[in-house]
């Protein structure tokens, strides 16, 4: 018997107004859980606007978002904890060292134990080869040694949904490996959702299940992955 | 009522969570805080030179001396509060605290304290070297004048413009031109405070009993109980832009 996937994210008429500019107009979709999912445009297309309101950073100016069928205006801290956030900017105390940043962001998902903290950041800086850089102070990191730093930041709380926006920036080749690696086996072993957004266009295909393309604040077209194997998706930018 | 325990405890180590991470990047960040405290000396040093150039070797008047110190004051503050929310604005880290599974007061009080520490970390400074530069017209005063000068006639208009200060940062981080907006928005909050600060200062260190500063105590304390709430009430709205 195929077990039928339950609904991760609700999206309903979303738009996103600065001023008289409109960011996203009419934005509406549905997602399922356990599926990574890619935003696809070009510059200014409105994937990052996109993918900061559905993690709850900024607000919508119209419309509606549910996420496991709860909404940010009610279960705010429920789905806080349940998501794993990396943007394009990044939430690294540049002045702190890489251990406090990543001891500091798990103090905030209500983690107080030392010992564990230790382990989890060992285990993650051996994985991401940090383990010599773990106390210099992230001023002194490279933008790709940062992105890593920003990467254990998200798994470290072992959210059940991540939001990555371009996480695959800055990042060598092996490290775009491991990272492309670790998002499979986050999703196949541990059944996590991704929402992920990329200039990448190669690595959609690696990795997305359903791949949404956004054009000036809109859907363009949404695509599964095999559709996406057929097509030149620049054409939809 | 275990579980109210448990979230009470927890709400606390939040609290303190933010409060040493900022204190921490404070530390490491040791030369900002050096040019607020050389500012202050220098003002402290302009202002007891222009006097005593003027006053002819004068004894500096208690009533110049506290409106001074406090002057010199409310203008710090506005170095500080841009290092508030405004920093963690401009610095992109903002986005980390709010979408972490905590209340937006959580953050709020964590601001305002640090901000409390480090004005009045800025403060004991600035007592000390104006009393040394200017040295004013001060009665010998007792041990429990001096407590209640610190206490009352300091922490507590400090804890005031902490909490002004942090709602005027929190208001102007989304705000463009922030070194314009800044003071512009933080002077009519501290205004009607300015008075009952000076005159309290005054009168403690005149020596007169407490039961006489009763009008000033319980304007503060009914402006800080204004501030706090508004924070409350627009934590949400000021933290999302």
């Amino acid at each position: 018997m195929i077990e039928s996937k339950k609904e991760l994210i609700n999206c309903v008429n979303v738009s996103k107004q600065y001023g008289y500019f409109f960011a996203l107009k009419n934005i509406s979709f549905k997602t399922k859980e356990n599926t990574i999912i890619g935003l696809a445009g070009a510059n200014g297309a409105g994937k990052t606007t996109l993918i900061k309101i559905l993690c709850g950073l900024i607000t919508p100016t119209l419309g509606k978002i549910m996420i496991k069928g709860m909404d940010y205006e009610n279960h705010s801290n429920i789905l806080k904890k349940k998501i794993g956030i990396s943007t394009d900017e990044s939430f690294l105390y540049e002045e702190l060292t890489i251990f406090e940043n990543l001891k500091f962001y798990d103090n905030l998902h209500q983690n107080f134990d030392k010992n564990s903290i230790k382990r989890k950041i060992d285990q993650f800086a051996k994985k991401f080869n940090l383990t010599d850089w773990i106390n210099e102070p992230v001023e002194n990191l490279s933008h790709g040694m940062k992105q890593k730093v920003e990467l254990i930041r998200v798994f470290m709380h072992q959210p059940s949904i991540l939001f990555l926006d371009e996480p695959f920036s800055g990042l060598d080749f092996n490290t775009t490996k491991l990272l492309i690696d670790s998002l499979n086996e986050l999703r196949d072993k541990e059944n996590i959702s991704i929402i992920l957004t990329t200039h990448k266009t190669e690595i959609l295909a690696q990795i997305c299940d359903e791949i949404i393309v956004l054009k000036r604040g809109k859907i363009n077209k949404s695509l599964t992955k095999e559709e996406y194997k057929e097509i030149q998706i620049e054409s939809y930018f | 009522m275990q579980n109210k325990d448990k979230d009470q405890k927890s709400r606390l180590k939040l609290f303190k969570t933010i409060l040493f991470k900022d204190i921490k990047s404070e530390i490491r960040q040791i030369n900002d805080l050096f040019s607020i405290f050389l500012f202050d000396i220098l003002s402290v040093f302009i202002f007891s030179s222009v006097y005593n150039f003027s006053a002819e070797g004068q004894t500096m008047p208690l009533e110049i001396f506290v409106i001074e110190v406090w002057l010199i004051i409310f203008f710090t503050l506005i170095y500080l509060m841009s290092k508030l929310f405004v920093k963690e604005k401009e610095s992109g880290t903002l986005g980390g605290l709010i979408s972490a599974p905590i209340s937006g007061n959580i953050i709020i009080f964590s601001k305002i304290f640090y901000c409390f520490i480090l004005l009045s970390f800025v403060e004991l400074i600035l007592f000390l070297f104006s009393v040394f530069l200017s040295a004013p017209s001060i009665e010998n005063l007792s041990f429990t004048q001096l407590l209640v000068f610190i206490v009352i006639g300091v922490l507590l208009p400090t804890l005031d413009l902490s909490i002004c200060g942090s709602l005027v940062s929190a208001f102007s981080m989304y705000v463009k031109n922030k070194s314009f907006v800044l003071p512009i928005l933080l002077f009519p909050l501290i205004l009607p405070i300015t008075t009952p600060i000076i005159s309290l200062n005054i009168k403690i260190l005149e020596g007169i009993l407490i039961v006489d500063l009763f009008y000033e105590i319980i304007f503060l304390v009914a402006h800080i109980i204004l501030m706090i709430s508004i924070l409350t009430l627009l934590s949400q709205t000021l933290l999302y832009d």
